[in-house]
């Protein structure tokens, strides 16, 4: 008995090669085995099970119509063949269309059925599928997902590779190495599930089960790869399942379920891998030989019984001897100040990835489950893989289209700001009428503008007009809202800088001031006892015990917090007692930003029984990406008043600052195209025939009027040239550069820019109305 | 622990263990708690304890385990009776401080929580540097008893009978399956003061009926008799 086996790969993410060798081995003592690889440095070909050796040209060397046939002459000629890798069994399943009975590797149209990351095929099971979004979707649908999921989500390869991204900005980073290493945008983004990960793999012939096992992760590398677990039976009402789906996929060959098990015992599956595991040893340790299963399977020919030594395995570092015949190569020279000498993928997977996309576009076109939305279980996002259609343009409000349309644009000069008066005035009076309707007898709601975030006065107005209160951060800020026309009793002050500058603190009345720290409240409470400082409520900011902040009293140890309750006695007893937190929602993702609420909430009834201060007024809010707060709010925010309310008995007033979502949708930013560069190759590294088509076009806004370009997306319009009409922009080849003579300066990438658009023409930067605008800087103008 | 050379290793000194010692020794044991001054430095501490718990726990489901206490508090030597303000205040707790944490974290996250006993066996090397270590504190050290140690956890209802064991020490879920031999346990007593004569809870294959030491069957291998 000959047996062929691939992926000798032996490094800290190795593949199955000598797992399975070493398995059959066992099981076969008689048998030749053949290791087959791709690349002399993969070390598993030291290993001394292999009898042979089959060393092949790197994949983007190989000729694969060459390659294929001398598989069919081997197995034709009765030896047997196991793979290790994912690809290599994707390109055989196209090479062997009908099979062949030697080839141990699942066909094509199973192969459809478990692509990532819908993974049709686990239907049936015990598990869920973890909420996902492919990367065809627009930028503002991304960013809007990973809010979502509080930007604990994964960005993964359509194969191999996932990084996990906590912010937009290392969303984009990767999203272009991954794009770059694979030769696809088609990647996806996946919420992150925590948990314990354990695996189901099984062994399979002709669609037969052959057995199958579950091991659970016991010590894990810092990539997250097995280095210890146990192997067990698999429950038999998962078995169960599993044997019904093998029979309906015809599967041939070994296959891991790669889980994740939750705090309450939920099942995750997060792949669906082709291939044994590269720990699939240590199940044969366990007593259950799943290679050996399988060959058994396939030939009829017993194999030794597997012996149980452990259910629990670990691994160990060995050194082997290298094979007289395969000496080590040198390494590469290193890139001129580079660090390290990079082996991923020696045998070069991508290029056959980059190879298969070429000759065979339509094997890597999942199946599409009916349902198929985001998360496999049909209450997912609605923006799924899986062969649904996505949206690649972003959809824009109406009203922006309106606000826009009343702009002449040959007389404006760019880059040039323009209030969106309707969107404002739209945003601002559904917030009124939200706190309106959430007010109770009880509790008053209220919101309040945060002046920073933009301090146009023709937004402080509104929201003056629209019963906001107005929130400074500083005297000058104060000042700004009483020019417009607030009230100092319709002022809340807040922050480190509210006695800057001196001399201007209002002598009237105010409506709250909240003390960022135990100095802050030191100073206000002399001042109010001095009658310099007037307020109906007088409180405290706490800082985020959980999450990393500057701001507010900190409430991380004990004596921090006695200290805080201590404190606390020194504000004026005849004005009312409030708490004060703010967190920027936009980046601590929207789930994130609740459980502070309601763990804020458990802070404040603490402060409350230790302090004997009744806890009457509630100021929340920071950072709301506007989608977020003005999307199902209402029922959301009604829970939060009526949690409040159960917390806090003696609450009369809850204090919402929206932030950023009342500005950011009130102003864009349009800019003027200067030259659109003609269409180029970049990125195919030595061959720059084989990279990809980009567009370079330069134009005349710049970051230093878009601040907030690595922080989000905006949307952007382009006019159609044929029908004048402004529509938003999709995904594209186009990097978009500012006028500044600066590196960093390109204000988005990888937008499609209407056809027929040259110099000249105008896009406008849609959501560009809170801290781009704020925050903007005078540069390069002279 | 000896291990042979040149030939399958078998370590099985859990037979050897004296069991039945340290259930005598440790049989009237109580589950360890943190007193409370009746006065404002433990409200604060308590308080303290329960919304940073809340913080910590970061929306994640509240039988999620309480990690954070172990990471905030180190292992190590208690004098007792320990009490709120000074519990939260040490540089390090002992297993039984740590368990009464735990326990009483999951109890205000609306967990259902049983304190939790253990014995587990070690080695002479690992009890003998605990004596040392423990004697350098004045601390007693009647938790040890030759290789065996009494130690202390929670039970928490995950769902119907079924439970899980939180061991607060070392911050994880305590193994159903118990193969004897190093860090193994040996015997586990969980204390539900409403059990009635009928009460008991699956942990794994067991059935732990609670207020009494249970002594763990040895675990086989689900492959071990094919």
């Amino acid at each position: 008995m000959k047996i062929y086996v691939s992926g000798l790969y032996c490094g800290t993410n190795p593949q199955p090669g000598v797992g399975i060798a070493r398995s059959l081995r066992a099981g076969y003592p008689e048998a030749t085995l053949v290791g087959v690889e791709y690349s002399n440095r993969s070390s598993g070909l030291h290993w001394k099970d292999f009898d042979e050796l089959w060393l092949q040209r790197p994949w983007e060397e190989l000729s694969l119509e060459d390659y294929g046939s001398r598989i069919r002459d081997l197995l034709d000629s009765g030896a047997l063949w196991v793979s290790g890798s994912d690809l290599e069994s994707l390109w055989l399943s196209d090479v062997f269309p009908e099979g062949h009975p030697n080839l141990l590797t699942p066909p094509g149209a199973a192969l459809k059925q478990i692509t990532k990351p819908a993974v049709r095929a686990a239907e049936g099971l015990p598990l869920r599928i973890p909420t996902f979004i492919s990367t065809d979707c627009s930028d503002w649908e991304i960013h809007a997902f990973c809010r979502q999921h509080d930007w604990r989500v994964w960005l993964k390869g359509p194969y191999y590779d996932a990084s996990r991204v906590g912010s937009w900005g290392d969303f984009e980073y990767v999203r272009g190495a991954l794009s770059k290493v694979w030769a696809t945008e088609r990647l996806f983004v996946q919420a992150h599930v925590t948990g314990y990960e354990e695996s189901v793999v099984l062994s399979a012939y002709k669609g037969e089960l052959a057995g199958c096992v579950r091991m659970r992760k016991r010590e894990i590398t810092p990539e997250g790869k097995t280095w210890a677990g146990d192997v067990t039976e698999v429950p038999e009402e998962f078995a169960a399942k599993l044997r019904e789906i093998v029979r309906r996929l015809d599967w041939t060959g070994g296959a891991e379920l790669e889980m994740v098990r939750d705090a309450e015992g939920q099942l995750w599956l997060l792949e669906w891998n082709p291939r044994f595991p590269a720990w699939i040893h240590g199940a044969t340790i366990a007593g259950r030989n799943m290679p050996a299963l399988l060959v058994e399977a396939a030939t009829g020919v017993p194999a030794r019984e597997a012996r149980h030594v452990s259910e629990e395995f670990t691994r160990v570092v060995l050194e082997v001897p290298v094979r007289s015949q395969l000496p080590l190569p040198p390494l590469p020279e290193p890139f001129s100040g580079a660090v390290g000498h990079s082996l991923k993928h020696p045998s070069g997977l991508p290029a056959l990835a980059e190879r298969l996309h070429k000759l065979r576009p339509e094997m890597f076109k999942a199946e599409a489950a009916p349902g198929a939305n985001g998360n496999g279980n049909g209450n997912g996002n609605g923006k799924g893989h899986g062969g649904v259609k996505v949206s690649c343009a972003p959809a824009v409000p109406d009203s922006f289209l309106s606000d826009i349309s009343g702009y002449e644009f040959a007389e404006v000069a760019t880059p040039s700001w323009l209030f969106l008066g309707g969107t404002a005035a739209e945003v601002f009076g559904r917030a009124a009428k939200l706190a309106g309707g959430l007010s109770t007898a009880e509790v008053a709601v209220t919101n309040a503008y945060s002046i920073k975030t933009n301090p146009d006065a023709r937004l402080i107005k509104l929201a003056l007009e629209h019963g906001f209160l107005a929130e400074a951060i500083s005297l000058l800020e104060v000042q700004k809202a009483l020019e417009v026309g607030f009230r100092p009793d319709q002022v809340v002050l807040n922050g480190p800088g509210k006695w800057w500058p001196e001399g201007l603190m209002p002598k009237e009345e105010m409506h709250a001031v909240f003390c960022d720290s135990v100095a802050d409240l030191r100073r206000v409470a002399a001042a109010a006892g001095r009658g310099e400082l007037r307020s109906k409520t007088f409180g405290v900011r706490l800082r985020t015990p959980q999450i990393a902040s500057r701001f507010g009293i900190p409430v991380d140890s004990p004596d921090a917090f006695e200290a805080l309750v201590e404190a606390v006695a020194l504000l004026p007893r005849d004005s009312a007692f409030g708490i004060h937190f703010h967190m920027a929602s936009s980046n601590v993702g929207v789930g994130q930003w609740w459980h502070l609420y309601e763990s804020m909430l458990r802070w404040c009834r603490s402060v409350e029984r230790l302090t004997g201060r009744a806890v009457e007024t509630l100021d929340v809010g920071g950072g709301w990406f506007p989608d977020d707060w003005h999307t199902d709010s209402g029922e959301r925010f009604a829970a939060a008043v009526a949690s409040a309310r159960e917390h806090l008995p003696n609450l009369r007033q809850i204090i919402s600052e929206p932030g950023k979502a009342m500005s950011q949708p009130t102003m864009a930013l349009a800019m003027r195209l200067l030259e659109v560069d003609e269409p180029r190759r970049s990125g195919g590294g030595d061959d720059d025939e084989e990279g990809e088509e980009t567009l370079e076009a330069v134009v005349d806004g710049s970051i230093a009027e878009l601040p907030m370009h690595a922080f989000q997306p905006h949307r952007i319009l382009g006019r159609d040239p044929s029908t004048g009409e402004w529509r938003p922009l999709g995904r594209g080849k186009t990097r978009l550069m500012g006028r500044l003579c600066m590196e960093h300066d390109v204000v988005a990438w990888n937008v499609e820019l209407p056809e027929g658009v040259g110099a000249g023409d105008v896009l406008i930067f849609c959501d560009a109305g809170a801290y781009d605008r704020s925050m903007s800087y005078v540069f390069g103008r002279g | 622990m000896s291990l042979a050379v040149g030939k399958v290793i078998e370590i099985n000194e859990t037979d050897f263990a004296d069991v039945e010692g340290a259930l005598e020794r440790w049989q009237h044991w109580p589950a360890s708690t943190i007193s409370h001054h009746g006065e404002a430095c433990c409200s604060v501490a308590r308080e303290w304890v329960f919304a940073t718990d809340y913080a910590q726990l970061g929306g994640a489901s509240p039988l999620t385990g309480p990690r954070w206490v172990r990471h905030r508090y180190p292992w190590g030597p208690s004098r007792w009776p320990i009490h709120w303000c000074e519990a939260v205040r040490r540089k390090s707790l002992d297993c039984g401080a740590l368990a009464a944490l735990a326990h009483e974290v999951f109890t205000a996250r609306g967990v259902k929580s049983f304190p939790a006993q253990f014995i587990q066996q070690f080695t002479q090397d690992a009890t003998q540097d605990w004596r040392s270590r423990w004697a350098s504190e004045q601390t007693p050290a009647a938790w040890i008893k030759d290789d065996l140690i009494y130690h202390e956890g929670c039970a928490v209802v995950a769902a119907g009978d079924e439970i899980k064991v939180w061991d607060s020490t070392a911050a994880w879920w305590v193994n159903t399956k118990q193969f004897g031999g190093y860090h193994g346990v040996l015997a586990v007593r969980i204390f539900d003061p409403q059990a009635g004569p009928d009460t008991a809870y699956r942990w794994g294959t067991h059935t732990i009926t609670p207020n009494v030491w249970r002594k763990l069957e040895r675990a086989r291998g689900d492959f071990a008799g094919e």
